[in-house]
């Protein structure tokens, strides 16, 4: 006690003269909740990546990798650390708390939530709270994007527990890991489109009190091998076609947007002036924007095609510019990412594109768009087979004409699984918590 | 109000350049390009409940935070009397300022709300700094607005960890403290029964929007009570 008081003092006694706060931000890099805080504009010192488990491959189990992603490291490019949650569940997305301290990532099949400690030391990040309570709470499954809003955390679901079909609905989580409320995806018709209940993504825009969310597929289609999907006419008419405006403050659903062939990805280009968010439909390979009229309503409009829709190039992941004037997407089956420049985001055009493997999913870029990162894997039944089952993080320096490859990390052989949503940290070489000074 | 409004305006312009040789996130003042719903005609979820513990007032008297957070709508932030942030605590003060003013014209309303701002550095922001501070602050408009601290750091950290309010000191290389404290600037919007019902960030720091929000934390008490 009479050391812990000590140490008050001592911590009082430079806690003068000089303070600031930290703001939160209108986006991170870039593709975050704008309510996270400590951007990273310079060098990202990690890649986390949330890998799904492989049978036979390592512990086979689903495990949050971290990789040394600072040139300046003399770990550069190797993996430093992995946790494993010990069993498979299909891991999927992740997301910061507002703090940016916790990461919240979830499994699509078993709908298990694990919050990782990555603020103490994000070389180590610790696993302290597994939440499995969405299913039985809720009725929803597939927990897929984890959206930080004050002090919680907004999940966009996939499925439900009934049927384990694509009608869904978000779930409002507090940081301590108790549900707040759920929320149904809208089904009936809101100006004059009738809504689907499918969800994906969640996105916000704070000054405009708008969240949008998306719509893919439910548990039937996305744990089951694509080939039988793509085959089934069936399964195929069980893909989303909507996007939803939610007044943000009441979580009501004000307008359905129709938008077919499963748009997935949601990113609102937040500079100020601008009133926009873009988004890829896998099924069509398509880009739509979704804008707000004159008279305040919001419009969705397809302004650019990606790849050859005919050969179906399955457009995935998505990653906007931090001034929104650039776009990358990946196109999963021809493995290859795409950057487009959206200076007029009503014509978006292709400008540079490059082969990145025999699958891409994800990608994500630094603030600067400097370094861009893609993962390989898409979904476990929905990878391909046999040599065409890369697994891979491969990272490129991006000088504004061409990706050079900067470092790669084969998650086959390095007995991990596959790897699918990528987050970065800092080290906060600066800093420490106050709990941790007084300790 | 619009005249308040302009002068946070002018001197968020003002101290742009400032806050971006600090701060590596493209900071800015929050923008309201909608038209807030009108209270009442909206739900506020009921986020988490405030766990007791023991601080002291301006007086260096001991008082109980459930004291301070049952019985009147409130809103409840941290701070730290030193802070210069132009969107930190000043910005907070001044959202709350101009608050205070708005509700102290609604009359009924004024009796049914408090401020409460417990500080990040107990050892500092002693009762009697708070004292000082608070007359600066809330001058004698009468409006309840409390100023707290905590006997010590260890007796402040878990109303900290209970809000997920972080606070960080900057270190040098041989992890000696120094002399700067981060934290990020949230406001606590928590209903008559000590449930959190909404967080406003730096985002979500809009007065009109905070306004309608006490309106409707206010119309539901009401509301019920009359129902009864």
């Amino acid at each position: 006690m009479r050391q812990s008081s000590q140490r008050a003092v001592v911590l009082a006694s430079v806690l003068v003269c000089f303070g600031m706060a930290l703001p939160s931000a209108f986006a991170d890099e870039t593709c975050n909740s704008p309510y996270i805080s400590s951007l990273i504009k310079g060098q990202e010192d990690f890649v986390h990546v949330w890998t799904l488990g492989v049978e036979g491959l390592g512990d086979g189990s689903d495990k949050l990798v971290t990789i040394d992603a600072n040139p300046a490291s003399k770990n550069y490019g190797k993996v430093v650390d992995s946790k494993s949650v010990g069993r498979r569940g299909e891991a999927h997305h992740m997301g910061f708390t507002d703090d940016r301290k916790y990461l919240w990532a979830g499994g699509l099949d078993d709908s298990r939530i694990y919050v990782f400690d990555v603020g103490t030391d994000p070389s180590k990040p610790k696993l302290i709270r597994t939440i499995a309570d969405l299913p039985a709470k809720t009725r929803f499954v597939g927990p897929h994007t984890f959206y930080a809003l004050p002090g919680r955390m907004l999940i966009g679901n996939l499925s439900n527990t009934a049927d384990k079909g694509g009608v869904t609905g978000m779930a409002l989580y507090n940081n301590k890991g108790s549900l707040v409320t759920r929320y149904d995806m809208p089904t009936a018709t809101i100006g004059g489109v009738k809504g689907d209940g499918y969800g994906y993504d969640v996105a916000v825009n704070p000054a405009k009190n708008v969240l949008l969310t998306s719509s893919f597929a439910g548990w039937q289609n996305y744990m089951r091998e694509l080939g039988d999907v793509i085959k089934d006419p069936e399964a195929m008419k069980h893909f989303g076609g909507t996007m939803v405006v939610w007044n943000l403050k009441s979580m009501q659903p004000t307008q359905v947007l129709s938008v077919p062939g499963a748009p997935l990805e949601i990113r609102w280009s937040l500079a100020p002036g601008q009133n926009w968010a873009i988004t890829a439909t896998a099924l069509t390979s398509k880009l739509w924007l979704i804008r707000q009229g004159e008279g305040g309503s919001w419009g969705a409009s397809e302004v650019a095609t990606i790849g050859n829709p005919a050969q179906v190039p399955l457009p995935v992941d998505i990653s906007i510019a931090a001034d929104g004037k650039g776009l990358w997407v990946n196109t999963f089956m021809d493995g290859t990412t795409h950057y487009f420049d959206l200076t007029d985001p009503e014509h978006p055009k292709e400008t540079y594109h490059k082969k990145i493997g025999t699958q891409v999913n994800m990608i994500s870029q630094s603030w600067d768009g400097k370094r861009v990162y893609t993962t390989s894997s898409l979904l476990a039944h929905w990878d391909k087979k046999g040599a065409d089952n890369e697994q891979f993080l491969r990272a490129f320096n991006w000088d504004g004409h061409t990706l050079t490859p900067a470092f790669e990390v084969d998650f086959t052989k390095e007995h991990l699984g596959r790897p699918h949503h990528m987050k970065f940290t800092a080290k906060a070489n600066q800093s420490r918590t106050l709990a941790a000074l007084v300790r | 109000m619009r005249r308040a409004l302009g002068s946070v305006a002018v001197c968020l312009l003002a101290c742009a350049g400032a806050q971006a040789a600090v701060d590596a996130g493209p900071a800015a003042a929050p923008r309201l390009e909608f038209t807030p719903l009108q209270a009442g005609t909206y739900q506020l979820q009921a986020i988490q409940p405030v766990q007791d513990a023991t601080l002291l007032d301006e007086h260096g008297h001991p008082v109980q935070l459930r004291a301070l957070t049952r019985g009147k709508i409130t809103l409840l932030t941290f701070f730290y009397s030193y802070c210069v942030d132009p969107l930190g605590c000043p910005f907070a003060r001044e959202t709350l300022g101009m608050l205070r003013d708005r509700i102290l014209r609604e009359g009924a309303l004024a009796r049914e709300v408090r401020f409460v701002a417990i500080s990040c550095d107990p050892t500092t922001d002693t009762p009697n700094v708070l004292a000082r501070y608070a007359q600066d602050v809330t001058g004698d408009s009468g409006f309840e607005w409390r100023f707290i601290t905590a006997r010590s750091v260890p007796a402040l950290l878990p109303v900290l960890d209970d809000f997920g309010q972080d606070v960080s000191v900057d270190v040098d290389a041989q992890g000696r403290a120094s002399r700067a404290l981060h934290h990020m600037l949230k406001v606590f919007l928590i209903d008559p029964r000590g449930q959190v019902r909404e967080i406003y960030s730096l985002a979500y720091l809009q007065p009109e929007v905070m306004l309608n929000d006490i309106g409707t934390l206010y119309l539901e008490r009401h509301t019920s009570s009359s129902a009864r």
